[in-house]
């Protein structure tokens, strides 16, 4: 399953460099959270424990490891990964799916503040794109339904 | 100059939209050929939407490019997450040829079609490179000369590299280029490039969140930092609203957080209520009074012309 997201081959670079550990946010301030050793569980096919661990959610997307990585590959991959599959079994902190559920119902993560911005004297916002975005997405659902594919 | 529509995004006009009046009083003021357009969603936020439908981010973010190819013009956001994720879809879908087809296909139903010709910039990039330091130092009534700027870029503002190309992710430069030339000191720190850690606020996580934010502004405090300066709707619920949270509970840190909008419109004459400032969590008002007592003192070269014009030690 993890095969469809990530390239071993890359990983497996990982697993003896770390380059990107000094360089990570988290790693350098979050005491327990290290991404090498949920590569090396990835490579050794021990990684389904990760699935419910809060240390996958504490990846910042800051894209540090990216930009030091000589892959170009990073960390945040196989972070990104593990997320994707955890959130697919429904395993996924409460505000990212309520952030997820607002998102494909109203197409925003939340609405302009209207008195507010009567107060400050601002314009009347634009409108959005919400019906569009709700056709496209059913028409999306569609063609996923029709191909089998899942993501 | 080319049109260029701006990205407000959600956070911004959801929570902050004081920002978006700094922000147009700025373009307005600068005269750019700025514009809203009709249609734009959630750009989307990739840590919410990516990790669980990867398809959909793309979707939407190619969608959201098209209306701009439509409108021939470009796009430019005071957010660092909207331009990022826009980029890095137009990115992916540059290098895709197959992937782009399928997103076009499926817009085609709904009559729209991604080219990618739209060009995406963060706010102080395009500041920097587009309106130039020279025409920012002109508009400028104001110096903020001997203020400590502690400057947080916000990482989405420069990485990922490959798909915004605007500076060095590692070590950049522009917004203390664009500090410099409004006559402040951009200070170096240690955390300088650090995350935030507001990402953490989003996954239920909140007191790793403080435990973030309190790393970075405990290190501007004693180093005697000013205000801390920045570009981005997250970043600023992190400091702003969580240092608020954080002296709620008796730990008074005291940075004051100012958007760049805010401070270009300070520097240009506008007074903090004008902008909005007073409906921040933390307090901006030492910065203002620091600033203002610097204002009231003469100049350096004020100081020479007045020695060197009236009677000194030498008669």
């Amino acid at each position: 399953m993890l095969n469809a997201h990530l390239n071993f081959k890359l990983l497996e670079m990982c697993s003896k460099c770390g380059a990107c550990f000094s360089i990570c946010p988290s790693c350098v301030n979050l005491p327990g959270y290290d991404p090498r050793i949920v590569i090396k569980d990835i490579l050794a096919g021990d990684w389904e424990k990760w699935l419910t661990s809060k240390s996958i959610w504490q990846c910042l997307e800051c894209h540090h490891c990216l930009e030091i990585c000589f892959q170009h590959y990073g960390f945040e991959n196989a972070m990104t990964a593990l997320r994707t599959i955890a959130a697919k079994r429904g395993i996924h902190p409460t505000q990212v799916k309520r952030g997820w559920d607002m998102f494909v119902k109203t197409s925003k993560l939340g609405d302009p503040a209207l008195p507010a911005r009567k107060k400050l004297g601002l314009p009347e916002p634009a409108k959005s794109g919400a019906e569009e975005f709700k056709k496209l997405y059913a028409l999306l659902k569609e063609k996923k339904a029709k191909s089998g594919k899942t993501h | 100059m080319k049109d260029f529509a701006v990205f407000w995004g959600c956070t911004i006009q959801t929570r902050f939209p004081f920002i978006e009046k700094s922000t147009r009083l700025v373009l307005d003021e600068f005269k750019l050929p700025h514009r809203d357009i009709d249609g734009f969603t959630c750009c989307p936020e990739k840590s919410l939407i990516n990790n669980i439908d990867h398809s959909l981010f793309v979707l939407t973010a190619a969608r959201n490019v098209a209306l701009a190819d439509e409108h021939d013009c470009d796009i430019v956001s005071p957010c660092t997450g909207c331009v990022s994720n826009l980029a890095t879809v137009k990115g992916e879908l540059k290098y895709n040829p197959v992937e782009k087809n399928e997103v076009n296909s499926l817009l085609k139903e709904v009559g729209r079609e991604f080219k990618g010709t739209a060009k995406l910039s963060h706010l102080v990039p395009f500041f920097h490179d587009v309106v130039g330091l020279q025409t920012i130092k002109q508009k400028m009534k104001k110096s903020f000369s001997g203020l400590k700027i502690a400057l947080h870029y916000g990482c989405h503002m420069i990485r990922p590299s490959h798909a915004l190309k605007n500076d060095d992710p590692l070590n950049p430069k522009k917004f203390d280029n664009i500090i410099r030339a409004l006559g402040a000191e951009s200070m170096n720190f240690p955390t300088k490039m650090m995350c935030c850690g507001q990402g953490l606020d989003r996954v239920d996580q909140h007191d790793l969140a403080l435990f973030m934010a309190r790393v970075k502004l405990k290190e501007l405090k004693s180093l005697g930092a000013d205000a801390m300066v920045l570009c981005c709707p997250s970043c600023f619920l992190q400091f702003d609203n969580n240092q608020y949270l954080m002296e709620k509970e008796g730990e008074k840190l005291g940075i004051p957080v100012i958007y760049f909008t805010e401070l270009l419109g300070l520097g240009m004459g506008y007074s903090a209520e004008e902008l909005g400032m007073n409906q921040h969590r933390s307090d901006c008002a030492p910065f203002i009074k620091k600033w203002e007592a610097l204002l009231k003192k003469p100049d350096d070269e004020a100081i020479i012309e007045n020695d060197l014009n009236t009677a000194g030690a030498l008669g």
